[in-house]
């Protein structure tokens, strides 16, 4: 695991999104999004999968992958015998969207990064979880 | 008053493929379809149902691809519950259809934020009725909110829900200032869960009703809190204050997003629930002091429906 440079931990960025403004007014001129993580809604529906935000150049590391699980298994009170991968996905999984907020805060607390509203949408599996969680380790520590 | 219905001998369209050869199933109680300003809410109770075979008869209500997404749902009780769920909404939905549409023949498709709609089919003699629908599901019960025309939204929590966080850090990250500030003036712990919880419904609401995705209208930049009402209460219900539930973005504090609704109550004595829905404005009867209106449903499909608006099952309403 990269090792964690710097000192303070980083302050939660505010969520960015183009128009900000048109919450209060209307619809027009917002730009697509999808929501990748189930709300309470009906899993069976697929949804689009967002585009691809971050280019990863390779997959993150099984040891990253194995503690987005744990972590993950916690949240959701799973047993120890349910499988979990990084193909897994948290919808799958039962993850409904208070389970995925606090999932990303476990993750954000045992990685000492800050996830980002629009990051937090991409993510559909524990690999992307793992994959976003070291790209931010490494822009941390770079 | 609540009454109890069984299947009465309505002719049901036959679909014309099954995969095995299955009854037709039996049919299902029609519905009025909801007037101006009114929610209609049918809740099924995963525990009550025991019986195999119509869990079968529910899966055959639904399209290969809805089957594939229930059967890659990880185990068997996440799976009832996804198959479940897409039972309750087209049975809930053909109800509205006088009898025209099969829950087997609706088609779905998404917005382009990824909220799911109704596709209907083109009818020579009949205008199909704009209905709009959300669902929301808990372990232990789904829920599927129905209204004409306008944008709906629905969340159900359990009651009893534990958050893995404390509440207060949850809601510095996710909920607004003000948010944060009610909850904090709460001493008890216990008063804290069950607040942020029926708020969190509340929020969650909203979001699906304006139908963008949880980016579309983050948690943050949103208030939602009680207002004194100053109009008079014309109906006969009797509220220990007049307010109501309203909505206002963080940026423009004071100026309330009136073209939204709010209803939230306990359900079942398990639930909060949370209602939200669009005002129709250009409507002069749908007024800032009429609210929304309720009518729930128990529901087991095929098998039993019981009104239970009046009831014990839905109680502390707030609008």
């Amino acid at each position: 695991m990269a090792s964690i440079s710097g000192t303070a931990i980083a302050t939660f960025a505010r969520p960015q999104f183009a128009a900000r403004a048109q919450v209060v007014k209307g619809f027009s001129g917002l730009k697509s999004v999808s929501f990748s993580i189930q709300r309470n809604g009906f899993p069976s529906v697929r949804l689009q999968p967002a585009p691809r935000r971050f280019q990863v150049s390779c997959a993150a590391k099984p040891e990253t992958v194995q503690k987005v699980c744990e972590i993950v298994k916690k949240q959701l009170a799973l047993s120890d015998d349910t499988p979990v991968t990084g193909e897994s996905k948290f919808s799958a999984l039962g993850a409904d969207s208070l389970d995925t907020v606090e999932i990303v805060m476990g993750l954000e607390e045992a990685f000492e990064i800050s996830v980002e509203e629009e990051s937090a949408q991409s993510i559909t599996t524990v690999q992307d979880a793992a994959d976003l969680i070291e790209k931010l380790v490494e822009a941390k520590s770079s | 008053m609540s009454w109890l219905l069984r299947r009465n001998m309505l002719p049901l369209h036959s679909n014309s493929l099954a995969r095995r050869p299955l009854a037709s199933p039996p049919p299902l109680l029609p519905a009025p379809l909801p007037s101006p300003r009114e929610t209609h809410l049918w809740y099924v109770v995963p525990d009550q149902l025991k019986d195999a075979s119509l869990l079968n008869q529910y899966m055959d209500l639904l399209s290969p691809c809805e089957r594939q997404s229930v059967l890659r749902m990880n185990g068997e009780r996440l799976q009832k519950g996804a198959l479940l769920a897409r039972a309750l909404v087209r049975t809930t939905l053909a109800r509205y259809t006088d009898c025209r549409v099969s829950p087997k023949s609706f088609k779905f498709r998404k917005n382009r934020f990824g909220k799911p709609e109704v596709e209907w089919n083109k009818y020579d003699l009949w205008a199909p009725p704009p209905l709009q629908f959300n669902i929301s599901h808990t372990s232990t019960m789904i829920a599927c909110g129905v209204a004409l025309d306008l944008p709906i939204g629905v969340d159900i929590e359990e009651k009893q829900r534990k958050t893995r966080n404390n509440i207060l850090s949850l809601a510095r990250r996710y909920f607004s200032p003000v948010e944060v500030a009610y909850l904090r003036t709460l001493a008890d712990l216990e008063s804290q869960r069950h607040e942020f919880i029926r708020l969190w419904t509340l929020k969650e609401a909203y979001v699906k009703a304006l139908g963008r995705g949880f980016s579309g209208a983050p948690f943050k930049d949103f208030t939602i809190r009680l207002e004194a009402s100053n109009s008079k209460q014309v109906t006969g219900e009797s509220k220990s204050d007049a307010s109501r539930i309203v909505v206002e973005a963080v940026d423009h504090p004071g100026i309330l997003m009136n073209r939204w609704h709010f209803a939230l109550f306990e359900l079942n004595n398990s639930h909060y629930a949370a209602v939200c829905m669009e005002r129709d404005v250009k409507d002069p009867a749908d007024r800032e002091n009429n609210s929304l209106k309720l009518e729930v449903w128990r529901t087991l499909p095929f098998v039993e429906d019981e009104c239970v608006t009046e009831t014990a099952a839905v109680k502390n309403i707030i609008r």
